[in-house]
């Protein structure tokens, strides 16, 4: 029972590390909390579903991979439109995160408008989802989806650490304007950056399409990632994904725990927005950002 | 004539005039110096040249062609800065830090070569790459700097104050290393408080004042100049000369 609850909170974890990785990866170099990453991730998932349900009928790495890419150019279509400008006119970030916001409830209302409310479900990856490990029941898509978020925040690690433009994207996030003096274009490094969130973003999304459903809300789900990132201190890398693991296991734990007739599962999210709570108000820099200017 | 400067203005907002007509002249091979007090405009100048504070009006030619201000282009153009305090990456290492200078450059190999002259002008650097920028001492993140300036191979190096919160055995190092980087073959542009010792290494020089330049002349010259004793190098007889009754420009 417990192994199968640690297997189902680093499965939920992972994705939730997927997506705060983005926040995070965006909240370093930029200093604002982009709130349209769920929408991005929403995009993502529909893109899955277009692509393997309404559409056409393809299989699935094909479509990960497209839905990733789709996800990461809408990413870079939202930063050129809503923030560029504001970027290049050095505005505050409060107005960078309004606009996010903004950006974000547009998307979701076309959603509306055009696919509608209904709710679509994406094929899954396995014909037999479980199989059992003793007496626990084990979901071979949590798995899966656990190996596939590693793998590629382990890619995104190795992206920021041994190439030239993630080395520039580490020296931005401490210091952006002499990053560009030193010759480094920066509405190509933002770029590159939105393109590798908002990908990641796409993963999520396809992941929670399949595990949950796709509608226009789901981007809801990335309030949880957030939380993650804030745990972990926003942008600091290993900081979205130790807040996002750690968030997914404290939930899936509190959701199969019983003190006396009460289930706790009912106050799951009270306890997630309530960890952000007292973390926002304790320790504003979370768990590995140190100082403010302390990131990635 | 490597870089010429004419009638720059530049402001911050509306109220503050930081640079107002500046024009002056960079020849190739030459250490320029620029001296003036705090206040005077020598970074704002440093970041207008570099490409990124944008002049309300003036024109700046490099290697004869009209600089923009976008500082990638003045990068690849072939200037660089040393900026005033550092401003090193501590959250890289050395090496990556150096790396970051080369950044516009594609050859690796070049790039490899360049770090060998890096460790002919800072030997300790050799034994440092590996370690995190922000875990030297201020001597050494100043050799960090001023390597990193050097590897986008520059025909212009502009240095910022290099000099400034350093121990007086590191100030003399450094203006030491200036004099080699420019025997080397690299143009500098030199703007410092420390007026003594960036007059004596420098082959001509301007003063700044209030955002003005108000004197130029050889670095011999200006040292013997009684207003520039006065002002800058701690002769107290002559004071009235340069602070008093000034009209800007
Ligand atoms: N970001 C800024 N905003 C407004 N005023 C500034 C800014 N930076 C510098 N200044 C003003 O411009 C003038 C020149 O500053 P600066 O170029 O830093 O001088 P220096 O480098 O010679 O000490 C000063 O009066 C300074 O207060
Ligand atoms: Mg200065």
């Amino acid at each position: 029972m417990i192994f199968q609850t640690i297997i189902t909170g680093l499965s939920i974890g992972s994705i939730y590390a997927l997506m705060a990785v983005g926040y995070s990866l965006v909240f370093s170099v930029l200093n604002f909390s982009n709130f349209a990453h769920g929408a991005v991730i929403t995009l993502g998932a529909y893109i899955a579903w277009a692509l393997m349900v309404s559409v056409f009928k393809m299989s699935f790495f094909p479509a990960l991979l497209l839905s990733m890419l789709g996800a990461g150019i809408i990413a870079f279509f939202v930063e050129r439109i809503a923030y560029s400008t504001l970027r290049h006119r050095r505005a505050p970030s409060l107005f960078l995160m309004i606009s996010a916001m903004g950006v974000a409830i547009a998307l979701q209302n076309v959603l509306y408008a055009t696919v509608g409310a209904n709710l679509y479900a994406l094929p899954p990856i396995f014909t037999q989802d479980t199989f059992s490990i003793g007496a626990a029941t084990i979901s071979r898509m949590d798995i899966f989806a656990f190996v596939f978020s590693v793998i590629a925040i382990a890619l995104l690690t190795i992206v920021l650490n041994y190439t030239k433009v993630g080395t520039a994207i580490r020296a931005a996030s401490y210091d952006s304007e002499m990053v560009s003096v030193l010759g480094v274009n920066l509405d190509v490094l933002v770029a590159v950056l939105f393109l590798l969130a908002g990908s990641l973003g796409g993963m999520a999304g396809v992941f929670m399409g399949i595990k949950y459903m796709v509608y226009p809300s789901m981007g809801w789900i990335t309030n949880k990632a957030y939380i993650g990132a804030v745990i972990g201190g926003l942008g600091s890398l290993p900081g979205a994904i130790v807040g996002g693991i750690l968030l997914g296991l404290l939930e899936s734990l509190v959701s199969v725990t019983v003190i006396g007739s009460v289930h706790l599962s009912t106050f799951r999210d009270v306890f997630s927005f309530g960890i952000l709570v007292l973390l926002l108000v304790f320790r504003p820099t979370g768990l590995f950002g140190r100082h403010v200017e302390e990131k990635l | 004539m490597l870089l010429r400067v004419e009638d720059l203005n530049v402001y911050y907002g509306e109220a503050v005039h930081a640079l107002r007509n500046v024009s002056f002249e960079v020849q190739e091979g030459e250490i320029l110096s620029i001296i003036g007090a705090n206040g005077a405009g020598k970074s704002t100048l440093m970041w207008t040249l570099i490409g990124q504070l944008k002049p309300r009006s003036g024109k700046i030619t490099f290697r004869g062609e009209v600089m923009k201000p976008v500082p990638h282009a003045v990068v690849s153009a072939g200037m660089a800065l040393v900026p005033e305090r550092r401003r090193l990456f501590p959250n890289l290492t050395v090496r990556e830090n150096l790396m970051m200078g080369a950044y516009l450059r594609g050859d690796r190999g070049a790039v490899q070569k360049d770090l060998e002259y890096i460790f002919s002008l800072f030997p300790i650097l050799k034994e440092r790459l590996n370690q995190y920028a922000g875990t030297l001492s201020g001597g050494q993140q100043q050799m960090v700097a001023t390597a990193r300036g050097l590897m986008s191979r520059p025909k212009l190096l502009l240095m910022d104050e290099p000099s400034l919160g350093l121990a007086p055995i590191l100030v003399n190092q450094i203006f030491e290393t200036i004099q080699e980087i420019s025997r080397q073959g690299t143009t500098i542009l030199l703007v410092e408080q420390n007026a003594k010792k960036s007059l004596a290494i420098a082959h001509r020089a301007y003063v700044l004042e209030v955002g003005c330049i108000v004197r130029t002349g050889t670095g011999q010259e200006l040292l013997n100049d009684p207003a520039v004793q006065a002002a800058y190098l701690g002769v107290s007889q002559h004071k009235e000369v340069i602070l008093e009754g000034k009209e800007p420009c």
